[in-house]
């Protein structure tokens, strides 16, 4: 019985102990000078993970909005409320599905690629020469890494939003006859852009932030072995999917919860 | 360092679609308008009850956007719902004085917005004038207690 | 030794976890010449490199470079001092996404603001001195390693160091790459007066050119001497390392019970 809970309590240390030394590495690679260099090495990863996420984001985006308006169309038509389809694929889009789905796919394309990256380069013991030559890697190598996510993923959940709602009309427009006019002037009279898209858009930096924090500090602290680079790459993807879906019941209970 | 053309190409793209993205979701999404104080004027309208029209809503004619709701107060002289209207700037001086405004409904669950129909009055409404002729919104409520008190009374 | 030593270990402790790798190494390296640190795998003599970069920081004891205390450094005044070391890692440790050119540019770019003309010039010579001018716009993943090993090498000595420490270059190379690096550790010694660190267990090569070597064995230095000194040396355990006796003190077999009773099963275990 105390072996078991000596055991908890090593383990709640040991979790704690990770926290903190992944909060000291944020707070590391977050502050810096942006030189030249740095906004280059900047640019270099956003081509990474936000140019070559693009595809699979728009793609999913596409297939969702469908989804949405045929679901909700079949549903909607019941009540003779169908020129409400505008209106529910776009708060929909906006509110949960862009940020929540466009990270999941971000912490899988990219998250876990950021992370194989770092530990390979801490494998073939390429931070610590770096830090032989006098360069820190986590100013050279993860700051630029971090900064990159955090700026791409709202720019992909917009696209992802976009992409969704004209997928909205594909379907419910084009296909099932829902009026123009309706579709959009619905939307256009529900949708706040501060309360809906703004807080979508918080909702997403806040994703950027965590899943881009998760993957580079996976890389960085894995051990440096072929096992140790497999099993991290897994737990990028495994945490951040926890963490998006967390927080997303915690910000939604606060932006659209009424507990303001 | 070498620099790839391309690779700056495609995220000033990324970016600059992602802007635009932006914009879209704001106009053509949220309806958001920046138009300029010139290009629309403002009317009043007092109705018994607003039901749960909301500012931004539609104001329409025969069915087609004119303008948008842009502020709802109590009138506390008459204690009833004074509605601010903006309304495209091509129609000022055209609307009759007798024009009326009702707050209608979308379909059975829809948005309520603004919908005037032009009258013959010879005078036209201009800047800051207030439509008189106003019909309120429906509320169920309302239709049912009278729908029960016209049977108890037959 | 007239001078005094470049580098100097005095009283070493280091632990890893419950795991004692040093109790009490003692090392003074030479100014100008190669010394190698020689021992069997595994008994932290990349560990001692890392202590002597100061990337890792021991339980007790000091590490002094020209009379400086690595570890009592503040962070800037390390990196000051790494600028006077190269290091040169067992696998290369090349970026991969930047080119030979940029490779070898990087410590270049990072601690001058030489004009770009310059640093053209500069890169060139020292890739010259490893005989890989005309790799110069290949990209890491298209050398092999020896080649991966000689641009590491150009990159480690592009500040014009006083000290090179060099993790078990000889590792994984075929012979000639072999011949290629002990010929080339000797020629940049002697031509750039450098200090040289050797870590390895090659001894043919590493007793080739080092000046004085070190054998560490048990988290201690168990022999030092010159090259034609250890090859004679009486210690046991010395010779089983230095003629690479497959028996010896250091034992073929992994502890376990005698080996009859073991088979036929008396000791009653799975």
């Amino acid at each position: 019985m105390i072996a078991h809970i000596l055991n908890l309590g090593r383990r709640g240390c040991d979790v704690l102990e990770a926290l903190g030394r992944s909060g000291l590495f944020l707070a590391q690679s977050a502050v810096g000078v942006p030189s030249r260099e740095g906004w280059y090495l900047w640019l270099r990863q956003m081509h990474f993970v936000g140019v070559l996420s693009i595809a699979i984001v728009l793609v999913s985006g596409l297939f969702i909005g469908m989804v949405l308006a045929l679901q909700g169309y079949t549903i909607l038509v019941d009540f003779g409320a169908e020129q409400a389809l505008g209106q529910m694929v776009a708060l929909s889009l906006l509110r949960e599905l862009s940020p929540v789905v466009a990270a999941l796919l971000f912490a899988g394309r990219a998250g876990s690629a950021l992370t194989a990256e770092i530990g390979l380069m801490k494998a073939t013991e390429q931070l610590t020469s770096m830090e032989m030559i006098g360069v820190d890697p986590l100013r050279r190598v993860v700051a630029p890494r971090l900064w990159a996510g955090f700026v791409a993923l709202p720019l992909l959940t917009i696209g992802f939003s976009v992409i969704g709602i004209y997928g909205g009309y594909l379907v419910g427009v084009e296909w099932l006859g829902v009026f123009e006019g309706s579709y959009w002037g619905g939307m256009q009279s529900s949708v706040a852009f501060i309360g809906d898209v703004g807080n979508g858009m918080i909702k997403s930096m806040v994703f950027a932030l965590v899943v881009t924090w998760i993957a580079v500090f996976q890389g960085y602290d894995l051990v440096p072995t072929a096992e140790g680079i497999s099993r991290a790459t897994t737990r990028t993807v495994v945490y951040s999917s926890l963490a998006v879906l967390g927080l997303d019941f915690v910000l939604t209970a606060v932006m659209f919860g009424g507990f303001s | 360092m070498k620099r790839s053309k391309t690779m700056e190409l495609g995220v000033g793209l990324f970016m600059l679609a992602g802007i635009l993205g932006l914009l879209f979701l704001g106009l053509r999404v949220s309806g958001l308008t920046f138009n300029m104080p010139g290009d629309t004027f403002r009317l009043e309208a007092n109705f018994a009850n607003i039901g749960s029209l909301k500012p931004r809503a539609r104001v329409t004619m025969s069915g087609v956007t004119v303008g948008r709701v842009t502020a709802i107060e109590l009138d506390r002289d008459w204690y009833d719902a004074r509605v601010i209207l903006e309304l495209d700037a091509e129609l000022e001086g055209r609307l009759a004085r007798d024009t009326t405004a009702a707050i209608l409904t979308a379909g059975l669950l829809g948005e309520q917005y603004i919908g005037l129909t032009v009258g013959g009055d010879p005078e036209m409404l201009v800047d800051g004038d207030t439509i008189r002729d106003t019909q309120s919104a429906l509320v169920l409520e309302e239709l049912i207690q009278q729908f029960v008190s016209n049977m108890v009374s037959d | 030794m007239i001078e005094s030593p470049l580098v100097e270990v005095k009283g070493l402790h280091f632990s890893r976890g419950e795991k004692t790798i040093f109790s009490g190494v003692e090392l003074q390296i030479p100014r100008g010449r190669i010394t190698a640190i020689m021992g069997p795998s595994g008994t932290g003599k990349t560990t001692l490199l890392k202590l002597i970069g100061g990337q890792l920081t021991p339980d007790v004891g000091r590490v002094l470079i020209d009379g400086q205390d690595v570890h009592g450094l503040s962070r800037k005044a390390l990196f000051t001092l790494r600028r006077r070391m190269g290091m040169l890692f067992q696998s290369g440790a090349l970026f991969s996404d930047l080119s030979v050119f940029e490779n070898v540019a990087f410590p270049l770019r990072v601690h001058t603001e030489l004009p770009e003309a310059m640093i053209r010039d500069l890169v060139l010579m020292k890739l010259q001195a490893v005989g890989l001018r005309g790799a110069r716009e290949l990209m890491p993943s298209e050398l092999s390693g020896g080649m991966a090993r000689r641009v590491a090498l150009a990159r480690a000595i592009a500040l014009d160091p006083d000290l090179v420490l060099y993790d078990e270059p000889f590792v994984g190379q075929d012979p000639i790459s072999k011949g290629v690096l002990v010929q080339l550790i000797k020629t940049l010694n002697d031509a750039l007066g450098l200090t040289s660190v050797v870590v390895s267990h090659d001894i043919p090569e590493a007793l080739s050119i080092a000046d004085y070597v070190y054998v560490i064995a048990d988290g201690q230095v168990m022999a030092q001497g010159t090259p034609a000194s250890l090859d004679v040396d009486e210690d046991r355990r010395v010779s089983q390392f230095v003629h690479g006796e497959p028996d010896g003190p250091v034992p073929f077999h992994y502890p376990a019970p005698e080996y009859f009773r073991d088979i036929l099963d008396l000791e009653g275990r799975p």
